[in-house]
């Protein structure tokens, strides 16, 4: 096996049905995502965290803002089509360079939606890998290190 | 609020073990680690293969070893008087786990307010149907 083959870094592929219509269920998840994204467990500040922004428009940026009124940035839009859906680069945590890449999609459903979240551009990080040695310690780094390592400590601490 | 069976987060989900989580990302922490589980993930490798080129003593590479090994991103078997080390597909498992269980958490809340919100919504304009 060879650094591209180490498994199980292909898109993490989430659905659900929620009982909402199209237009409620894109604004909840866009512009009220302050009232139910969980900020505890979610975010660059933890307890410090304050709420969550997602700027309604291509180019808009999604972050997070702490107490002391520091800001972090998670993301940005990259394609905005509401109420279908919309895209996101996602980077909590890390710089804009170490970016995945995040997919909401939005569909009519008998009476309510169907959400469809997909996170992917894992393989960024492996092609980097490729390039420089430097690069690819950084990817890891920043992919394994400071965004989960913080959170798993987190979860432990939590039992 | 539905789960669908065509994501395959719920498996993973299921197999979740926090414990293990944090063995794996303490393990892939630390830089020489993860340096040496990159070349091990390359292909099989002696200790003193790894070590060679490491700006870190031979025992402190076992050491790094035996970390990997307790975190199971590693397995070494003995021949003669060398051990190698292979890969583990099941250290790796446990992240893929915690991103899906990162979305089930975040997507959960989500469904919530969702519903909520559109029984507000029908609750103002009067509308009594239920959609269930």
């Amino acid at each position: 096996m060879n650094t591209r083959t180490i498994p199980n870094l292909e898109p993490v592929l989430k659905s659900l049905h929620v009982q909402c219509s199209r237009p409620l269920a894109f604004e909840v998840f866009t512009a009220r995502i302050h009232e139910w994204w969980p900020l505890d467990t979610h975010s660059v500040g933890q307890t410090a965290a304050r709420s969550v922004v997602l700027e309604p428009a291509e180019g808009g940026r999604l972050y997070e803002r702490c107490d002391d009124g520091t800001e972090h940035l998670w993301g940005t839009v990259t394609h905005w089509d509401p109420p279908c859906g919309f895209d996101c680069t996602w980077h909590p945590g890390r710089a804009p360079e170490q970016a995945t890449r995040l997919k909401l999609r939005f569909d009519t459903e008998g009476r309510g939606t169907h959400v469809t979240l997909e996170h992917d551009g894992w393989e960024a990080l492996g092609e980097q890998a490729e390039e420089t040695r430097a690069g690819y310690d950084t990817g890891w780094e920043n992919v394994f290190g400071a965004q989960y390592r913080d959170a798993a400590a987190t979860m432990a601490a939590a039992g | 609020m539905q789960r669908r069976p065509d994501g395959n987060g719920n498996r993973a989900s299921a197999r979740f073990d926090a414990a293990r989580a944090a063995d794996v990302f303490l393990a892939l922490s630390d830089p020489t680690r993860r340096s040496l589980f990159e070349r091990i993930c390359d292909q099989p490798r002696s200790v003193s293969v790894l070590a060679a080129g490491l700006p870190v003593s031979r025992p402190a590479v076992s050491q790094h070893l035996r970390n990997l090994e307790k975190a199971r991103l590693v397995t070494s078997t003995r021949h003669g008087t060398r051990r190698i080390y292979r890969a583990r597909a099941e250290g790796l498992e446990t992240l893929r786990a915690w991103v899906d269980r990162y979305w089930d958490v975040v997507l959960d809340r989500f469904a919530e307010a969702a519903e909520i919100a559109e029984r507000e919504a029908r609750a103002k304009s009067g509308d009594t149907t239920t959609t269930s």
